[in-house]
């Protein structure tokens, strides 16, 4: 289990390569030019990307003390939550608001949803048991939790309102949200267990490598989504009304006029 | 720790509820793709003030409440297959406003509106079916799933011949 701990090779490369990735795709969006739909999306994955390679650089640089460095995440972290926020209310304006009859009750149900999980994730952070470790760590934690509170919770609105309304998301909105919401639901896990559930170092490490397992899963996603193209099947041939349909309400009318 | 489990229980709910809704609507699998005509004429029946209060004069009130849930039963089933239609016109109509043709186009966007307008008068429709369901003197007033199906039913019908000029598309019977 020697890669399960702290700097060993997997720990860099779950650490590294999905920022680096992450910044990859920014480049080969702006190269393509097809940003224009998703730019929080955009600025997510470069200040993000860039965010998490800062952070990385400076946990190896010895100059660097501990409190400084749990400085740097939390404000990275504020960063990156500010800048998920952008990303979903992007998902859901391109997605929902095209709609006209939608707008009004998509609004009305975001702002209550937005204030119940916002008011849900400050009663879990005012319950959650004192952290033995410092006090930043156990801020850091808390901001984690709360941020995957309200992230998750968002995420799985957009699912449940497209598919009560039988919406179909853009495909490149669809991996966005997809992403977005293997990560958030790990992440809510893993940080609840982390900032609440006393548990030891080595099991809070163990843990750690699950978040970034599955932010890695989460870049593929959004890599597979917005660079490969659909094929043809995906882009779909319009439906049509079929012919059995216009047969059958002839029936049914021809039954009425008999009546 | 009773914290912790609450969290991650939510965090295994959030997951099974976004993977029920990648694979229900949000990816586009649909299943279904028939349109049930609704007899709108006997759905305003049903949820006529007028034809209530008749019944509610004329028969003994246990009688009432018995004949009245019968009926919120009928009106709960049209509502529900009013919904499956206007479900199915939703995808109709997102795979049409990906055409070429500007008047398909618009036509298409016109009937997703009133398609989703209508998902939404159903929503509270059926809630308040429930409820009135539960207490049968309740006043019922659904009209407005009657009147925006009207509507759908002529979007649906532009739509149609757009796209299929040798056949009209309906999905309301005229009386």
């Amino acid at each position: 289990m020697a890669l399960l701990q702290a700097h060993s090779p997997l720990w860099h490369y779950l650490w590294v390569a999905p920022n680096v990735l992450l910044l990859l795709l920014a480049g080969m969006l702006l190269r393509r030019g097809s940003y224009g739909q998703y730019p929080a999306f955009l600025v997510f994955t470069i200040v993000g990307g860039s965010a998490e390679l800062v952070a990385y650089s400076a946990d190896l640089a010895p100059g660097v003390t501990a409190e400084a460095w749990w400085r740097l995440l939390i404000m990275a972290l504020l960063i990156e939550a500010l800048l998920k926020f952008a990303v979903l209310g992007e998902i859901f304006n391109r997605t929902f608001h095209v709609y006209e009859s939608l707008v009004r009750v998509a609004k009305i149900a975001v702002r209550i949803l937005g204030a119940l999980l916002l008011f849900a994730a400050a009663i879990a952070a005012a319950y959650a048991p004192p952290d033995g470790r410092f006090g930043i760590i156990a801020r850091a934690h808390l901001l984690q939790q709360t941020t995957y509170v309200v992230e998750t919770g968002m995420l799985l609105f957009v699912f449940a309102f497209a598919a009560y309304f039988h919406i179909r998301l853009k495909r490149c909105f669809f991996g966005i949200a997809l992403g977005l919401s293997i990560s958030s639901c790990v992440h809510l896990a893993v940080w609840a267990l982390i900032a609440n559930g006393g548990l030891s170092n080595p099991v809070r490490e163990r843990l750690e490598f699950l978040n970034m397992g599955a932010y890695h899963v989460a870049v593929l996603v959004w890599m597979y989504y917005l660079l490969v193209p659909p094929t043809i099947e995906q882009g779909g041939e319009p439906l049509r009304p079929p012919d059995g349909n216009v047969s059958g309400w002839n029936r049914e009318l021809e039954r009425l006029i008999k009546q | 720790m009773t914290l912790a489990i609450i969290l991650v229980v939510t965090a295994i709910l959030c997951s099974a509820g976004i993977g029920i809704g990648v694979y229900r609507g949000a990816a586009g699998r649909e299943s279904g793709s028939t349109i049930f005509p609704v007899d709108l004429e006997a759905f305003r029946n049903l949820i006529d003030p007028a034809e209530s209060e008749y019944l509610r004069q004329r028969l003994p009130a246990r009688e009432f409440r018995r004949v009245q849930r019968k009926r919120l039963q009928a009106a709960a089933a049209y509502v529900q297959t009013v919904g499956q239609n206007a479900n199915l016109l939703v995808r109709m109509g997102q795979s049409a406003m990906n055409t070429a043709d500007p008047a398909a186009n618009a036509a298409a966007q016109q009937m997703v509106d009133e398609a989703l307008q209508l998902r939404t008068n159903v929503l509270w429709a059926t809630l308040r079916i429930r409820i009135a369901w539960v207490w049968p003197t309740s006043g019922l007033a659904a009209t407005p799933i009657a009147d925006s199906y009207n509507r759908l039913s002529t979007s649906a019908m532009l739509l149609g011949r757009l796209q299929t000029p040798a056949t009209a598309v309906r999905i309301a019977i005229p009386r």
